[in-house]
């Protein structure tokens, strides 16, 4: 009977063991597939990669950027931009492989460049291979540039293509490290707009980026890391780079500040003003040191910007001073308000519901400052004038809290008799065994 | 027979309170120039079972868990029908008792009330008073505010330095390397059961020695007089509750305890962080030993300095047993107290001046 | 004098100061007893609420409507669509913090500050903001469209 038992269970145990050991070691591990191999050379097989990399210097540096240019991760290569023949000439025959047959065209002139890259650029057909999605517009757009025009013209000073996209080393726009990346375009366009050098032949100024930099804009795109914050391009273009006349100004800001846009356009409409000279943005903003705006800019004191064209007594005049008035009042009513309802909140008193309807007040304020754009007095006050009564209430719902508080030392203080009065009859209790 | 005295009776028969009774009947107090010391024990007493109240209270709706702890105590102080009084009684009381229970020891010590029988009495009564702070320790994080966090973070920092169990001590303390919710919920755990368990205990060793042996007489008093300890110490005790009561309510209406900011782990550290007032003394003594002394560590040689200190503060019941009788060992003794009164007095107010004098 | 004991001529006295000592500490009891049983009593909400809230009645929005509530000291905002299905999300636009709001004509969730756009999704279409808005559970029962943080 054990015997028998015991070699059931060996046998168990094995088969057991066994199964454990096959389970473990798996199915045989099937052969990966060689990814299919693209018909002749990859990128880096060429011709052109192999024989420059044994040069120096000039010649040499091309070939450094195999791994980071978007066209040889693309799966292009030096022929697909220069021509030539990339099969030949890898024994060190350069005309075997500088075949001017085979479409070679060396290094373009920087007139030629443009038309060097629209060759596949602006070709659409072409262009789809690689991103379904992709604008082949830029050529065209440069042509319009000033930078395209005086190219075409015969200068050679303008960037070209390659100034700002770099020459070998290009990388996709959304790279960061791509010198057109919104986060180093403004650097991009300072290594020659900032230049006094540079720019002395056309006469144009060199401060912009300097005072850029010391934009809002400038801070929310390097400090905050808000790509959505605009540089150089997203108010000249990339492409077709011109500065905008001062009847575009608006327009530009209105991109992104389009509430404050449309205002200028209702107001243009509605008083059949023509305001193009006297009020678009830049007056009162600036156009390349946009910095914070301040209640101060608003009113009749001495930053403000309204009295750099309105007088004492006109109507202009009377409606500034009293939108810095309420400005100044609404904005010091919610100081006050927090202050004094996160005091009663930290003494322990449920101000909680006050607190969020003060979010009326600050919301409000935000409208306000928008609305200043409209040029509306009375739009403007019916919004102010709501946000003052909201953060008065709030002032006096941490008042109540405050008298809360003496309430509760109200009662303290009764009971504080009531413990006197015991102490006095246990006192007098006392006095009185003892006697 | 009324329905009351039939009741007594019945209870009498079976529980037999009347042997109670009859103790606290034959119970006296010696009535001297020092007998108002003798109230100080029962105020501590009466101070812990304020605790005992207020915490049983307070634990109906706190939630011991780093997101929950902050919320749920400014829940009590908003929300919660006089959970304002309730929680600021509770930290005043806190307080409060670290004090008197101070006083206690210290007028015990002076009045020498730690001569034989009494040695064990004085020694339940020192792990009372570690006890106590302990109570103090963990209770002090509960509302997970900024100042509880890190005053938290620096007081383990120190456990963490004593050499050998020093770094068990820091983890198990913080239930990690660092201060995180754990720390919370195993302070708690501390706060309201573990102490709580050991106090009991300890505390009723401690009452059991007291009614054991009685009131001791300091040694230079030769009065015999006496009152019944029922009704009329009772009364006076009942007094002194009443006073702490009223000044606790006092206490609690007139400067509430503040609710802070809640605790964020990864903000530095705001300055001057220091532990509630009855550290502070080791605290500030730590912060004055200059770094290096001799080759050894300075922090280490504080924390191993004042940890003798009060190991020789416990044993003083068998290192002076008679209370010298007068002679030199007991002014000896006399004298080492006051230093050390005076010695905690400093310390605990040097904490408090601005830094940098 | 040690037995507690009183000449009787002065009962009145006494028995008054037995009144006095026995209402004064009946009245002591009373102040502590009243706070005690007030502060066991469940308060008019039984927990804190931060991490759920009544959002509104049902019946209260109606479809293609939405509404700015209070969610644990800052705004949130159930939206009822066309289709009656309750939506709730974070009110605070995550470009700088202005309170959104729910436009019926767009059938999105608008911000009135740089005109920041958000889908019934949360997702930020249009406009500044750089992140969507975060999303809460929304459950109804009782009557109570209540919101929770998921």
């Amino acid at each position: 009977m054990r015997d028998s038992l015991f070699h059931c269970l060996a046998r168990t145990t094995l088969a057991a063991v066994a199964a454990v050991i096959i389970a473990l070691a798996g199915p045989p591990a099937s052969a990966a597939e060689p990814p299919s191999t693209p018909r002749g050379p990859g990128p880096l097989e060429t011709s052109c990669v192999t024989c420059h990399q044994q040069l120096d210097g000039a010649a040499l540096e091309p070939t450094k950027h195999t791994g980071d240019d978007i066209h040889f991760l693309k799966g292009l290569s030096c022929h697909d931009c220069h021509g030539g023949n990339p099969a030949a000439g890898a024994d060190g025959d350069p005309d075997a492989a500088h075949d001017v047959k085979k479409g070679w065209t060396g290094k373009p002139s920087r007139l030629q460049i443009p038309e060097f890259c629209a060759k596949c650029h602006a070709d659409a057909t072409f262009m789809k291979r690689f991103n379904p999605q992709a604008r082949t517009d830029e050529y065209s757009e440069y042509r319009t540039s000033v930078h395209g025009k005086r190219n075409a013209g015969g200068d050679t000073r303008p960037a070209v293509c390659v100034d700002c996209h770099g020459v070998h080393g290009i990388r996709a726009v959304g790279d960061t490290r791509s010198s057109v990346h919104p986060s180093n375009l403004a650097d991009t366009c300072a290594k020659c707009h900032a230049n006094p050098e540079t720019m002395r032949p056309y006469g144009i100024r060199t401060d912009q980026f300097a005072l850029y930099k010391t934009s809002v804009h400038a801070r929310a795109l390097y400090e905050n890391g808000d790509t959505s914050a605009p540089t150089c391009n997203d108010c000249h273009g990339s492409h077709g780079a011109v500065p905008p006349g001062v009847d575009h100004v608006s327009n530009v800001c209105g991109s992104c500040h389009s509430r404050e846009a449309t205002m200028f356009r209702e107001i243009e409409k509605k008083k059949h003003l023509d305001l193009e000279p006297c009020i678009q943005c830049l007056v009162c903003h600036g156009n390349h040191a946009v910095k914070q705006p301040t209640d101060d800019m608003i009113g009749v004191g001495p930053a403000s910007t309204c009295t750099g064209c309105h007088g004492e007594g006109d109507a202009g005049y009377k409606a500034a001073a009293r939108m810095a008035e309420d400005l100044g009042r609404l904005s010091g009513r919610l100081g006050e308000a927090a202050a004094i309802l996160e005091k009663a909140e930290r003494a322990g008193v449920e101000v909680g519901p006050d607190k969020f309807a003060l979010q009326k007040a600050h919301d409000d304020l935000v409208e306000a400052k928008v609305l200043v754009h409209s040029f509306d007095i009375d739009k403007f006050v019916g919004v102010s004038t709501e946000g003052i009564k909201v953060a008065e209430e709030g002032i006096s719902a941490g008042n109540r809290a405050f008298d809360e508080l003496s309430y509760r030392r109200l009662g303290l203080s009764l009971s504080l008799l009531v413990i006197l009065a015991v102490i006095a009859a246990l006192a007098m209790k006392i006095r009185r065994l003892e006697r | 027979m009324s329905s009351l005295e039939r009741l007594g009776a019945w209870v009498e028969e079976r529980v037999g309170l009347s042997a109670i009774l009859e103790l606290g009947r034959h119970k006296k107090i010696p009535s001297h120039r020092h007998t108002l010391w003798y109230y100080l024990g029962g105020m501590t007493l009466f101070l812990f079972l304020v605790q005992v109240g207020s915490g049983i209270l307070l634990l109906l709706y706190y939630r011991p868990s780093s997101d929950q702890a902050f919320e749920s105590v400014q829940f009590i102080m908003t929300r919660v029908p006089f959970g304002w009084l309730v929680r600021s009684i509770h930290s005043w009381s806190a307080n409060l008792l670290v004090f008197v229970l101070f006083l206690h020891m210290f007028s015990v010590y002076f009045l020498k009330a730690y001569r034989k029988p009494r040695e064990l009495t004085w020694v339940s009564g020192m792990l009372l008073l570690f006890l106590m702070m302990g109570f103090g320790f963990s209770g002090y994080l509960l509302p997970w505010n900024t100042l509880a966090f890190f005053a938290t973070q620096v007081g383990t920092q120190v456990a963490g330095a004593v050499p050998v169990v020093g770094h068990f001590m820091l983890r198990f303390l913080r239930g990690g390397e660092q201060v995180t919710g754990g720390t919370l919920t195993r302070f708690y755990g501390f706060h309201v059961a573990v102490l709580p368990a050991l106090a009991t205990g300890v505390l009723g060793l401690h009452l059991y020695l007291v009614q054991r042996h009685g009131m001791s007489t300091p040694p230079g008093v030769d009065s015999k007089k006496e009152m019944p300890f029922l009704p009329n110490f009772l009364l006076r005790d009942l007094i002194g509750w009443c006073l702490a009561l009223g000044c606790l309510a006092a206490l609690a209406a007139f400067f509430p305890w503040e609710l802070g900011q809640k605790a964020d782990p990864f903000a530095p550290a705001p300055a001057g962080i220091r532990p509630e007032w009855y550290f502070c003394w080791m605290f500030q003594t730590l912060k004055l030993i200059p770094g290096h002394v001799l080759g050894f560590e300075g922090e280490i040689l504080g924390i191993l300095g004042i940890s003798a200190a009060g190991l020789l503060w416990v044993m003083v019941p068998f290192l002076d047993p008679t209370g010298g009788a007068g002679g030199g060992r007991s002014r000896f003794f006399t004298l080492v107290g006051w230093i050390a009164v005076v010695f905690i007095a400093v310390m605990t107010a040097a904490a408090y001046m601005p830094a940098g004098r | 004098m040690n037995d507690g004991g009183m000449p009787p001529a002065t009962g009145t006295r006494r028995s008054f100061l037995n009144w006095f000592l026995g209402t004064a500490a009946g009245a002591m009891c009373v102040s502590v007893l009243y706070p005690v049983t007030r502060y066991i009593s469940p308060p008019d909400v039984p927990e804190a609420q931060t991490s759920r809230a009544v959002a509104a009645r049902e019946g209260e929005l109606k479809p293609n409507e939405g509404r700015v509530f209070r969610f644990g000291g800052q705004p949130g905002i159930l939206v009822r669509t066309e289709s009656n299905e309750y939506k709730a999300f974070s009110a605070t636009c995550t470009h700088l913090n202005c309170t959104v709001q729910y436009r019926g004509d767009l059938k999105s969730i608008w911000c009135a500050c740089h005109n920041g756009l958000y889908d019934l999704m949360g997702k930020n279409v249009g406009g500044p903001p750089p992140r969507p808005l975060e999303e809460y559970k929304v459950n109804v029962a009782d009557g109570e469209v209540i919101v929770s943080r998921s």
